[in-house]
């Protein structure tokens, strides 16, 4: 079960302070309607990440006007990201907290931030490094067990993926994916 | 967490026996490093390791699960084995074309096209024959 979860429609400008800088990397607009806003908050064992994973398919199906194939698509890449949060972002006993964003219609954007006390920390600019290195990578000359979550579902399946240090000395990652004309249903 | 079921059986196709692996479930950080080990004393077991992964029930699948696939078929290839994937769900066919597994593993829409990727002639005589020509793995 998740810590926390809370489903609010706020005000940017009302936003808890630590989560003020990350929301102003949001899609939101001022003067548009308001985005829905969840934030859960686990946490660093990966027993949860099932509940994450269904969660995030309702998210999706429901709140957003993506369609099913996108609402998968979606929940792949929040398992990936979580799953890296948890397991080299947070030390064990420590949490992460994963921010969805949605705005029916428009785009839906996930925020995961870590405490960057982790077993393997890397900061924003080495993670923008290490992705920009490997987003042309051929796939089938991959040949670890590893190294497909970040650079090939998440690059694939986002429009934004882009990384921030936070307050807490971690890391934040943000992926954004906008619903285009025509989409809806694809 | 997420629950996986892996079953095993053997099936002849052709003049080669082959081994059925079903999934059902899900696989994950919680649950895929325990799972793969099973998967890898078969090959390990086989002489020339023929897998088919059968994923007509597995639901979903992360990116570390598709790295362990794809170690597989490379451990089977160099026994002189194969392995083909067969019923994967629209979802999972999603995923393990994105990471480009498709251009490396063929996968079957059905059982009966999966087995003879194995042994084309004498397959095409078992068809949709019921198990009875399977044994399962004691």
């Amino acid at each position: 079960m998740a810590e926390a979860a809370t489903v609010t429609q706020p005000q940017v400008s009302t936003t808890h302070p630590e989560e003020h800088s990350v929301l102003n990397k949001s899609n939101a607009v001022k003067g548009e309607a308001t985005p829905v806003k969840i934030s859960i908050t686990l946490p660093t064992n990966a027993y949860f990440m099932s509940g994450i994973r269904d969660f995030t398919m309702t998210v999706v199906q429901n709140m957003t006007g993506f369609s099913e194939k996108w609402a998968y698509r979606f929940q792949s890449v929040v398992d990936e990201l979580t799953n890296n949060a948890i397991e080299f972002g947070s030390a064990p006993g420590e949490d992460i907290k994963v921010t969805f964003v949605s705005m029916e219609g428009k785009y839906i954007e996930v925020f995961v931030e870590d405490t960057g006390t982790g077993a393997n920390k890397k900061t924003a600019a080495e993670m923008t490094a290490f992705v920009d290195d490997h987003r042309n990578i051929d796939p089938t000359t991959i040949t670890t067990i590893r190294g497909r979550g970040l650079t090939q579902i998440v690059v694939s399946w986002t429009d934004t993926l882009e990384f921030q240090d936070n307050e807490k000395g971690g890391l934040t990652v943000h992926v954004v994916k906008n619903l285009d004309a025509g989409e809806e249903g694809v | 967490m997420a629950q996986v079921q892996i079953t095993f059986q053997d099936v002849n196709v052709g003049s080669k026996t082959a081994k059925l692996i079903t999934f059902s479930g899900q696989l994950d950080e919680t649950n895929v490093d325990s799972e793969a080990k099973k998967i890898y004393q078969v090959i390990d077991e086989m002489a020339e390791p023929n897998l088919l992964l059968d994923f007509s029930d597995l639901e979903y699948m992360n990116s570390k699960s598709i790295g362990y696939v794809t170690d597989w078929y490379s451990k089977a290839s160099a026994k002189n084995g194969k392995i083909v994937i067969a019923r994967p769900r629209v979802n999972i066919l999603d995923i393990l074309k994105v990471v480009g597994i498709t251009q490396i593993i063929t996968i079957y829409d059905n059982l009966d096209e999966a087995k003879a990727a194995f042994g084309v002639a004498e397959v095409a005589a078992v068809g949709t024959a019921p198990a009875q020509t399977e044994a399962p793995e004691a």
